[in-house]
């Protein structure tokens, strides 16, 4: 008996001691975040001795990126020019390599420790803002940005017209081309009448076998390519552009219901198919013989690819001798480029002063030239700003036809991002993969990815 | 004394393992507190034809790797058990890739089993066959990370092995030398019985390791560049563990993936009480 109770007392005290341990761990936490950002972090808290107003009291904002080293080292530039302008607002940043930080995010959101604002991939801010993360921005972008004056503010609208966050940076894609690998074949550049079978005419006399004869000559080995005409991945440079510009889609306008199966989308994988079976464009299975996905066009294994403004970085690092014009036209004339508004969006829990903080910030990065331009410098992404856009400093450089990258606007939508969107890529690339590998018909696997989105996304939307 | 390890245990075992119960029978999408929706993440899995097929493919991964790392690795130890020159060395080099990263693996093996570029297809090539999609076709891929696998596991396994073999008392051997048994003999009736006990061991921690195969599936079948192309192609090499982990974080269904982990849980429950009931009548013990 006198050994139970003692066992019970040492339960007991194990309990009381886990306790305390969390509730410290929980007070902690508050004020100051977890130990995982990086050193030297805690960017400039200059204004120490300013005399400043005693109504401006300090707001101390955490803010998370994703981030390259490049992009790490501007950001922290631009982060210390703000604090100097807004003395009262202390920034400390989280940031970490794309992947890692999503992953981060969705752990610190449980644990509500996250970010009071981040900077979101375009195709995830309907993830956060469906599931009640977000903050709705429509009322003070209504007050405080004339939304003439930039780009891709529409693409984070939802389909009831609530705005979830401010574009960071554009990216939308044009058609690249290698001039070099045109002008050894002998085929004329790419023009912007081009129809994505004029496209394909052009990547039969592009694609080539190891021993150098190309896809028109009957000699031509398709088991052994060396250079497709045109490389081909995924989504976004890949099959949603093909399939929008010939009319068809995956989702509808309230995007909550598929619309796969439809005669649009199997005259445009058919196109896609015809390709892939010729090997005038890779597999997806061939694409993973590449060390990346991304791979084919700067390591001049493909005469031409659908690229989004990023692509550029690699392309010049390359030393490419490469240009952009607009992507081709679908049968009907209709034309498409997918948009992804890279874009800040604030916490849902980040109120009063720290909420007015982050808009702060948002407001800073949108409206002031200087960072505009400063962000454009890296090359990553398009400016949001339509007048830095379309200055001299935007448009100079590599590719010389870069105004095809703000020409594309006229047409440009996103990829019919939801909540689910991750997801529904996923299943729909599980059946229309199989018709690129021609292990099934295009019928067989428009059906299929029909009845697989239709599925996702009624689990999320009819509860 | 006691207090540290219960502390320990309350909170990152026995916590962790109650959360993740009640996450199973719950709808949780991380972002979001938890709802109580009873069996149905349990209903909803043994409905999914995915599943059946990540449980299939774990079964074969399983069934192929487990012999074949066990038999392989025993004929090596035995071997390797002997007065031998470089004696270390062949050790040695057996036991490298155990500690090398599956990252590293992938990079070996895809300078063989490249299609394009590969060592593989270019001597296929050469003997005048077709070139192979290798781990990018479907019937291939299993087998494939099987062997890879082995080659990277064998030499772990094997110094269990030689740890039990050295445990086998020379006496015995000199005894049956003399009654005139000869090396296969010896091996069949003195080494295979003495060391069962070792065997056993590695049948149980192979078993449960194909269970858990996570890293090597998921860095080279494609998780590398894209989390959702994991398991391809065609998910020919979806098993549990990457498809646990696509549910729970790439497409926030924790409760989902909680439940699959705790099918999971059970399914090596029963398999390690079969071998357990086995044992008897093969495990002898000294």
């Amino acid at each position: 008996m006198k050994r139970q109770i003692k066992t019970w007392g040492t339960l007991l005290l194990g309990l009381v001691m886990v306790s305390t341990f969390v509730l410290a761990a929980c007070s902690t936490n508050n004020g100051n975040s977890k130990g995982n950002e990086q050193p030297g972090q805690k960017v400039g808290q200059n204004s120490e001795k300013k005399d400043e107003p005693k109504t401006e009291e300090k707001v101390e904002l955490k803010l998370g990126y994703y981030s390259s080293a490049t992009t790490d080292a501007k950001m922290l530039e631009l982060i210390n020019k703000f604090q100097e302008s807004h003395p009262n607002i202390m920034i400390k940043t989280e940031s970490s390599p794309y992947n890692q930080f999503f992953q981060k995010l969705d752990t610190e959101i449980a644990a509500e420790s996250a970010p009071d604002l981040w900077l979101s991939d375009g195709v995830l801010v309907p993830k956060y803002a469906e599931r009640g993360v977000l903050k709705d921005l429509t009322e003070l972008i209504e007050k405080d940005l004339n939304k003439d004056d930039y780009y891709g503010l529409e693409f984070n609208k939802d389909a009831n017209g609530k705005y979830w966050g401010v574009p960071q940076g554009i990216q939308i894609a044009v058609l690249y081309y290698n001039k070099d690998l045109f002008d050894e074949a002998k085929v004329d550049y790419p023009n912007e009448n081009w129809t994505w079978d004029d496209l394909k005419a052009a990547a039969e006399k592009l694609t080539k076998d190891s021993t150098g004869k190309y896809a028109i000559d009957p000699a031509f080995d398709k088991k052994k390519i060396s250079q497709y005409g045109l490389t081909f991945f995924s989504i976004t440079e890949g099959w949603m552009t093909v399939l929008k510009s010939y009319g068809g889609g995956v989702l509808d306008g309230t995007l909550k219901k598929s619309v796969i199966n439809t005669p649009e989308n199997k005259q445009a994988m058919d196109w896609i198919v015809d390709g892939m079976q010729r090997e005038l464009l890779p597999t997806p299975s061939d694409l993973k013989s590449f060390p990346s996905n991304m791979a084919p066009f700067p390591s001049k294994a493909a005469a031409m690819r659908i690229g989004i403004y990023v692509r550029t970085i690699d392309a010049n690092a390359a030393g490419l001798n490469y240009d952009v014009t607009l992507l081709p036209k679908g049968p009907s004339g209709k034309r498409f480029s997918p948009v992804i508004a890279n874009s800040w969006v604030i916490n849902k829990n980040a109120t009063g002063a720290k909420g007015d903080a982050a808009w702060e910030w948002v407001k800073y990065w949108a409206t002031v030239d200087e960072v505009q331009q400063e962000w454009a410098a890296l090359g990553e992404a398009v400016p949001v700003k339509k007048s830095v856009a379309n200055s001299e400093q935007f448009l100079s450089g590599a590719p010389a036809n870069k105004k095809a990258f703000l020409d594309s606007f006229e047409f440009a939508g996103t990829l019919d991002v939801n909540a689910v969107w991750s997801e529904w890529v996923g299943k729909f690339g599980d059946s229309i993969n199989r018709a690129f590998e021609g292990e099934i018909t295009v019928d067989d696997a428009l059906k299929q990815a029909d009845t697989d989105v239709q599925k996702v996304l009624d689990e999320f939307y009819k509860k | 004394m006691v207090t540290p390890y219960l502390v320990h245990f309350i909170v990152f075992v026995l916590g962790s393992l109650l959360a993740s119960l009640y996450f199973s029978f719950s709808n949780y999408d991380i972002l979001n507190p938890p709802k109580w929706t009873g069996l149905d993440n349990y209903t909803k899995l043994f409905n999914e034809p995915v599943f059946w097929k990540a449980l299939k493919n774990t079964l074969y991964f399983t069934i192929l790797f487990v012999p074949l790392q066990t038999i392989l690795s025993l004929i090596l130890a035995v071997a390797l058990n002997q007065r031998l020159k470089g004696l270390k060395i062949f050790r040695l080099s057996h036991f490298l890739p155990v500690i090398s990263s599956w990252t590293v693996i992938m990079y070996v093996a895809d300078a063989i089993f490249n299609p394009r570029f590969g060592f593989a297809n270019s001597l296929l090539v050469k003997l005048g066959l077709d070139p192979q999609k290798w781990l990018q076709d479907e019937h291939l891929v299993i087998p494939l990370l099987v062997l890879i696998a082995v080659w990277k596991g064998i030499g772990y396994i094997m110094v269990i092995f030689l740890a039990g073999l050295q445990n086998v008392p020379s006496e015995v051997y000199e005894a049956a030398e003399i009654d005139g048994a000869g090396t296969f003999r010896k091996f069949r009736n003195i080494t295979v019985p003495l060391i069962s006990g070792t065997t056993f061991l590695v049948l149980i921690l192979s078993t449960i390791s194909t269970f858990q195969a996570f890293e090597q599936i998921y860095v080279m079948t494609g998780g590398a560049m894209d989390a959702s192309s994991a398991g391809g192609p065609n998910k020919a090499s979806l098993v549990l563990m990457i498809y646990l982990y696509q549910e729970g974080f790439s497409f926030l269904r924790m409760g989902y993936a909680s439940a699959i982990a705790w099918v999971l849980f059970v399914i090596l429950f029963i398999l390690t009480v079969i071998q357990m009931t086995l044992q008897k009548k093969w495990v002898h013990y000294e």
